[in-house]
């Protein structure tokens, strides 16, 4: 058997293999396999044309790539189902009816290797956190691969010693439609009050003590290339909080009239970033308030910046009730109920609202 | 040019469809067979719009519900896959490099999120990620008993599918919306397609039961799950994964949360807007996901097969499961819950799926090489 490595878009010229003496040559062109000089009979052979040419991307027993063959100008064409992926070697076999089978490697796209991507901020924002914190968010500045994360996020303890079990590792990551954010649960497990692994285990975040997130360089960003530099956030664990964040005490500074200046909310406690985007709004008589977002003050102060100045009158903060803190406790209700206090469960998210007068 | 083959394995193509609308089916829920009507008639020929696979769930007639956690919706596919089978020893190493090299790209850029063989032909079906960035494909890989691989065509397949994207709330803001709801398990019972999920920003429990066929008026009830432990708290609690299961002929959900406990929920009690309370009977460890569960019968016993991420696979004793006290504090654990041994011969247990009454289909190994193969309920 033939066999020859050729780079992309290349051809393999393998003479000598036609009855006709005719110069036969593999050829990868534009992401499709052609059998150049091979006269190509009237009428598929009864095996299929899979019988006669095929392509690998892997070695051993394994099956060819799906597809569809054409007759192009007279050369038998093969187009892959999908795109040829970067860094893979493509193995392409003719086998001429009665002939010699031959072969020739051709490489996909060029694997690009520069390492851009990173870790560009991690939520909460600050350095204590309460024992019972229920997520982090990790911002990445571009992309990533799926199905690595959890051997590429640690919490090391004081010593540096990784901790064990204290995210719930989901095997299908929760990341956003991007896979530019990556959602980190703890273990509600050892959040929750009166379950075996809390019971067993305690909080992942103990009240006092130091930790440090470490997350590894060689996680692998979508293009397949690692990280241009690790990423590190230390903080330290601060008494659990079990109390349902109360838009009372919350103070709202009000912009002035035909400015665009900020509508300011300031919470008494951080506040859950991602849910801020999204779960508090503006409107006035006519309906929402269209406007920017903007989060800061390690989450303890929400900005809307209106698309058109501020007209003087009335107009009401918008609040989803499933708002969470950092501890999965929303509006009206904590992460775990303590029954005896005979709160109200919500069916549902509602919205609440609070006014306020722009003047 | 002269196209002269679709190689592409389309199981619905070109196939002379044999359903019609009120043929009778019969259900493989709760291992009882319940007289369903057909729906495959609802079902309309062309490409399927798939994000993503992340759960599979086989219902009747060999309709499969793919759980697209990307496109945040339910898709019921016609594989035409309705030649009766009979289970035949599955043996395939290395599948990951097997169907990397069948779409073209190296193994590890596949991501195997879920098996399941069809009750009818025993053919297996995964779920696959080709790629594993946000723009990766998504293939569902059939696997004869012979171990050959073939693709199921979504280009030109019968179809049809049921978003799962509620209507934003009035205080929707401004600040762009990154939420995204992971399908964490899926399961067909006495006509609905049961969802469970997991939301990537708020802590909540929805599962949804959505009756098929499907119509997109009809979105499906959301159920709140919650979780109490020794009766002093509780949590809203997603579930991980769950089977349908009787118990004294009534159909239940057997439920794994996200915080380790196994509970019981009766079908009766989801009901719209319901808010449901699981009763605990076994906990499986700490540190522990189970990932599939397979009940079964053996030497006139019942049992459940549980897949688990740390803790390896685990038998269930599964009779009179209405006889056990719920568990209500983690103190009496050792004594309170439902029996379960360590299988420990099975070790990297990735997905487990029942294959026939005697034996289940297992996903299993490290990430560099993948086996799928038949194994012997224990």
């Amino acid at each position: 058997m033939l066999k020859i490595r050729l780079a992309l878009a290349a051809v393999a010229l393998l003479s000598g293999v036609t009855a006709a003496a005719q110069v036969v040559a593999l050829h990868l062109e534009n992401g499709a396999f052609k059998i150049v000089g091979w006269k190509v009979g009237p009428a598929e052979p009864p095996q299929g044309w899979p019988s006669v040419f095929r392509v690998y991307s892997g070695a051993g027993d394994v099956p060819p790539l799906l597809g569809t063959y054409s007759v192009e100008a007279g050369s038998l064409v093969f187009h892959p189902r999908f795109p040829l992926a970067p860094g893979v070697p493509y193995r392409a076999v003719f086998s001429p009816p009665g002939g010699k089978s031959i072969e020739a490697i051709f490489d996909g796209p060029r694997q690009e290797t520069t390492p851009t991507t990173k870790v560009v901020h991690v939520y909460p924002s600050a350095d204590v956190l309460p024992s019972n914190t229920l997520k982090l968010y990790l911002y990445f500045s571009a992309p990533m691969s799926r199905g690595e994360a959890w051997q590429r996020i640690h919490l090391l303890d004081d010593n540096g010693k990784p901790l064990q079990f204290e995210f719930v590792e989901i095997q299908q990551e929760l990341w956003d439609a991007r896979n530019t954010r990556l959602t980190v649960l703890f273990d509600p497990g050892r959040i929750k009050r009166g379950v075996l692994p809390e019971m067993q285990m305690g909080p992942p975040i103990v009240e006092g003590k130091h930790y440090t997130l470490v997350i590894d360089r060689q996680w692998k960003d979508a293009r397949g290339v690692p990280l241009a530099e690790g990423f590190r956030k230390s903080f330290r664990g601060g008494p659990a909080d079990r109390t349902p964040p109360n838009p009372e005490t919350w103070r709202m500074i009000a912009p002035k009239a035909a400015t665009a200046g900020d509508l300011i909310v300031e919470f008494p406690k951080p506040m859950d970033y991602a849910l801020l985007q999204r779960m508090l709004g503006v409107s006035a008589g006519h309906g929402n308030v269209a406007g920017a977002v903007s989060v800061g003050r390690e989450e303890t102060q929400w900005r809307f910046t209106p698309r058109e100045p501020w007209k003087a009158g009335a107009y009401q903060l918008t609040i989803d009730t499933a708002l969470e803190d950092l501890c999965g406790n929303h509006i009206g209700q904590a992460f775990d109920l303590d029954k005896f206090q005979q709160i109200t469960r919500s069916i549902e998210s509602k919205t609440i609202s609070m006014p306020f007068e722009v003047r | 040019m002269r196209r002269v083959k679709f190689l592409t394995v389309a199981f619905g193509l070109a196939a002379v469809l044999c359903l019609t609308a009120g043929l009778a089916f019969h259900s493989y829920a709760a291992g009882r067979s319940t007289p369903l009507v057909a729906a495959a008639a609802d079902l309309t020929m062309g490409k399927a719009q798939l994000q993503s696979a992340s759960r599979l769930a086989f219902g009747p007639d060999g309709i499969l519900f793919v759980g697209d956690s990307a496109g945040a919706s339910i898709v019921a596919l016609d594989t035409n896959d309705r030649t009766a089978g009979s289970a035949a020893k599955m043996d395939v190493s290395g599948i990951n490099a097997k169907i990397a090299s069948l779409l073209g790209t190296s193994a590890d850029q596949i991501l195997i999120n879920d098996v399941k063989v069809n009750p009818i032909s025993k053919n297996a079906y995964l779920a696959v990620s080709r790629g594993r960035g946000p723009d990766a494909a998504a293939v569902i890989v059939r696997v004869d008993g012979k171990g050959q691989l073939s693709a199921l065509s979504l280009d030109n397949v019968k179809h049809s599918s049921v978003s799962l994207v509620d209507v934003p709330t009035a205080a929707s803001g401004n600040g762009g919306n990154a939420r995204t709801q992971t399908i964490t398990d899926i399961a067909f019972l006495n006509g609905n397609v049961l969802v469970a999920g997991l939301s990537n920003e708020e802590w909540s429990s929805a599962l949804r039961s959505i009756p098929f066929p499907f119509s997109q008026a009809a979105k499906g009830a959301t159920i709140q799950i919650w979780h109490a432990s020794h009766g002093d708290f509780e949590t809203q609690a997603p579930v991980r994964t769950f089977v349908p299961y009787m118990i004294q002929n009534q159909p239940y959900i057997l439920a794994a949360y996200t915080c380790t406990p196994l509970v019981k929920i009766a079908v009766s009690d989801l009901k719209p807007g319901a808010q449901v309370k699981g009763t605990t009977i076994a906990d499986l460890g700490a540190g522990n996901r189970p990932l599939d569960m397979v009940p079964y019968q053996k030497g006139g016993h019942n049992y459940i097969l549980i897949a688990n991420s740390s803790n390896g696979i685990q038998k269930l004793q599964a009779d009179n499961l209405e006889a056990y006290k719920p568990i209500t504090s983690p103190t009496v654990m050792d004594t309170g819950g439902v029996p379960f041994e360590k299988i420990g011969e099975l070790k990297g247990v990735m997905h487990l799926a029942r294959l026939d009454d005697s034996n289940a289909l297992v996903l299993m190994g490290t990430n560099d090489s993948l086996d799928l193969k038949s194994i012997a309920l224990p």
